[in-house]
């Protein structure tokens, strides 16, 4: 299905989507994060962002979620209820296709093998509305150096290219997409077929328009083998203060902790949860005995690396790595993926 | 195993056996699953416990897989829950989701010399392994095990070991000498190239701490055992079991779900990141 939708017709459709919980870019003084829209407000929608700070990868993976309850005591018997999502009908409006490719290798991680039924309840009941990134919305965007595209397809249900005008192109890709454009009194239009050749030229100039690169990612892991006990990573992690917000905002970034959480005592009373984690912390590989595996920074840098880029092309044959640039942008002592990817 | 991974099943702890004590306190934990259940493993593999209100750690199975009655865990006092373990009672309640891992390949080493080497709290990983081979003795060539551990109250399984003298030969040691002790004085891997002399269709499985593993398999090496000869197993830190909580890994390897169980042919190839 191929469609027109006006920009001020946005908020029209938004509003008959009732069923399904909406999160959109909302601007909040100088930067934009996806946030659940109140049904009678779509008018906070700010289609015309750059891209989030923080990745929505939060809609499908929530940095705090609770597995199980317990009640009862140690001494006798335990009870536990499991506590999964409910499964209200989401959807994610606007969302970059980086960010969106970064949610479909989330998918093929936690559906791999045994399944996260947590994950993967979330990710069935969302839907993806792509935004197509006429120009790149960060400096350090590289997409199309790990395989992506500014207009790629990839885990999306909708793809929208904003057309100028005050038009969006609207294409659906899958039935889950269509569903939601299929509303009552409906907001859209057909789209003509200069419409078309018009959307299709800002997909050509948006790839053009993508000027950060990392050269010869053909040869990438080999290289990468040959370089995993080079000083490189002591020199290149000297400044980390393991603040962790490389992987706090990478839209893939997916490693966890477990812990309990108890309100009462007796009776016993409970809940374990799950929160994110992050590769730069030292306590992360540390035993309980004190021996660490991963105990200096460069070991840590070098681990996040090879996750992203060798590990996870030996495990998936894909990079765990969309091109966002969110990493780069952010470390406030410069790490840059990139550029390390660029020496090697 | 419950279809949510996540979700352990409760468990009393029927018997509770002090094996060490003092500062590196070991106790051997025999558990049922109150609803009845058994899980069924392989030897090698590993279980979450859970304390509830401490959290969970990853045990490995001492118990052999044809022990129908119960799930033992020999457990070192080390960490929170480990310590809250410690402090439990028999008819306490626990979780366990499992079995995690790969598991020993005893299947493929029929008819082969089977010589287990363990040192302090790594016996407890081969502990289920052993008691499989030597109750299928004939299915193997020899089987010997030596065990050491720092002094001769460290020793795990202490009256079992007495009673597996009867079966096959028992070669422990203590690292120093020690008053009454008439057994080898010096560290495992010297023991091993003492008592260890018959590498052809031998496969050696080591287990214990990172610096005695090291150089079993050096000594191993210097006897002439191939390094797809040479068996252990490794430990890291572990939240979920499946390979999905990201912190276990050695390379492109979880260690919860593509080993514990490596071989040194393996092994020597990955990261030294555990």
């Amino acid at each position: 299905m191929e469609k027109i939708i006006t920009k001020q017709s946005v908020p029209e459709w938004i509003k008959k989507l009732e069923d399904y919980t909406i999160y959109a870019p909302i601007k909040n003084e100088d930067s934009w994060s996806f946030e659940v829209v109140e049904p009678r407000q779509p008018e906070v929608i700010d289609l015309n962002y750059l891209n989030s700070s923080p990745s929505p990868k939060k809609v499908v993976f929530p940095p705090k979620e609770v597995f199980f309850e317990f009640t009862g005591s140690i001494y006798d018997r335990m009870e536990l209820k499991e506590t999964l999502p409910e499964g209200r009908p989401q959807v994610i409006l606007g969302i970059r296709p980086c960010d969106a490719a970064a949610i479909s290798r989330m998918d093929e991680f936690f559906s791999e093998d045994v399944k996260d039924p947590y994950y993967l309840t979330r990710r069935e009941n969302t839907i993806l509305v792509g935004l197509v990134c006429n120009t790149p919305p960060s400096p350090n965007c590289f997409c199309t150096s790990v395989g992506g595209s500014p207009h790629g397809k990839t885990g999306l249900d909708i793809l929208m290219t904003d057309l100028g005008d005050d038009l969006y192109y609207v294409e659906s890709l899958t039935q889950k997409g269509v569903q939601i454009m299929d509303v009552p009194d409906k907001p859209f239009r057909q789209a003509k077929s200069e419409e078309r050749s018009k959307m299709r030229k800002i997909h050509t100039d948006s790839v053009k328009n993508i000027t950060r690169e990392i050269k010869d990612m053909d040869t990438i892991g080999t290289r990468l083998d040959n370089v995993f006990n080079s000083s490189l990573w002591e020199e290149e992690s000297m400044g980390c203060l393991r603040c962790g917000i490389c992987t706090y905002l990478c839209p893939s970034c997916h490693c966890f902790d477990v812990n309990d959480e108890i309100s009462s005592t007796s009776p016993l009373e409970g809940k374990r949860v799950r929160t994110w984690d992050n590769c730069q912390f030292p306590d992360f590989t540390m035993h309980s005995s004190g021996h660490n595996p991963r105990p200096e920074r460069a070991s840590r840098l070098r681990q996040r690396i090879f996750h992203k880029i060798r590990y996870s092309q030996q495990n998936f044959n894909n990079y765990l790595c969309t091109g966002c640039g969110r990493c780069v942008s952010n470390c406030p002592v410069g790490i840059n993926m990139i550029e390390i990817l660029n020496k090697i | 195993m419950n279809s949510n991974v996540y979700l352990p099943e409760p468990a009393k702890i029927i018997r509770i056996k002090e094996e060490v004590q003092g500062q590196r306190a070991i106790k051997s934990f025999r558990t049922q699953f109150l609803n009845g259940n058994r899980f069924s493993y392989q030897c090698g593999q590993c279980a979450m416990l859970s304390v509830f209100g401490k959290g969970e750690s990853m045990i490995s199975i001492s118990s052999a897989p044809n022990v129908e009655d119960y799930l033992q865990f020999s457990i070192l006092k080390t960490g929170r829950v480990t310590t809250a373990l410690h402090e439990m009672e028999e008819g306490d309640v626990i979780g366990i989701r499992g079995p995690f891992g790969n598991g020993f390949p005893l299947q493929e080493w029929k008819g082969r010399n089977l010589t287990f080497i363990g040192g302090g709290i790594g016996l407890a990983p081969l502990w289920g392994l052993l008691h499989t081979a030597v109750k299928n003795k004939e299915e193997y060539g020899d089987l010997t095990l030596l065990y050491g551990a720092r002094t001769s109250k460290d020793l795990v399984f202490r009256d079992e070991l007495y009673e597996l003298k009867k079966d096959i030969p028992v070669h422990l040691s203590v690292d120093t000498e020690e008053e009454g002790w008439d057994e080898f004085v010096g560290f495992v891997p010297q023991n091993v190239k003492e008592k260890v002399t018959w590498p052809q269709n031998s496969i050696a499985i080591t287990c214990g701490p990172p610096i005695m593993i090291k150089f079993t398999i050096l000594a191993l090496k210097e006897l002439g055992f191939e390094d797809d000869r040479i068996y252990t197993t490794v430990e890291n830190k572990m939240k979920c079991g499946i390979g999905k909580c990201g912190r276990c890994n050695i390379g492109s390897h979880y260690v919860c779900k593509n080993g514990p169980v490596y071989s040194w042919a393996e092994l020597k190839d990955l990261p030294q990141e555990y």
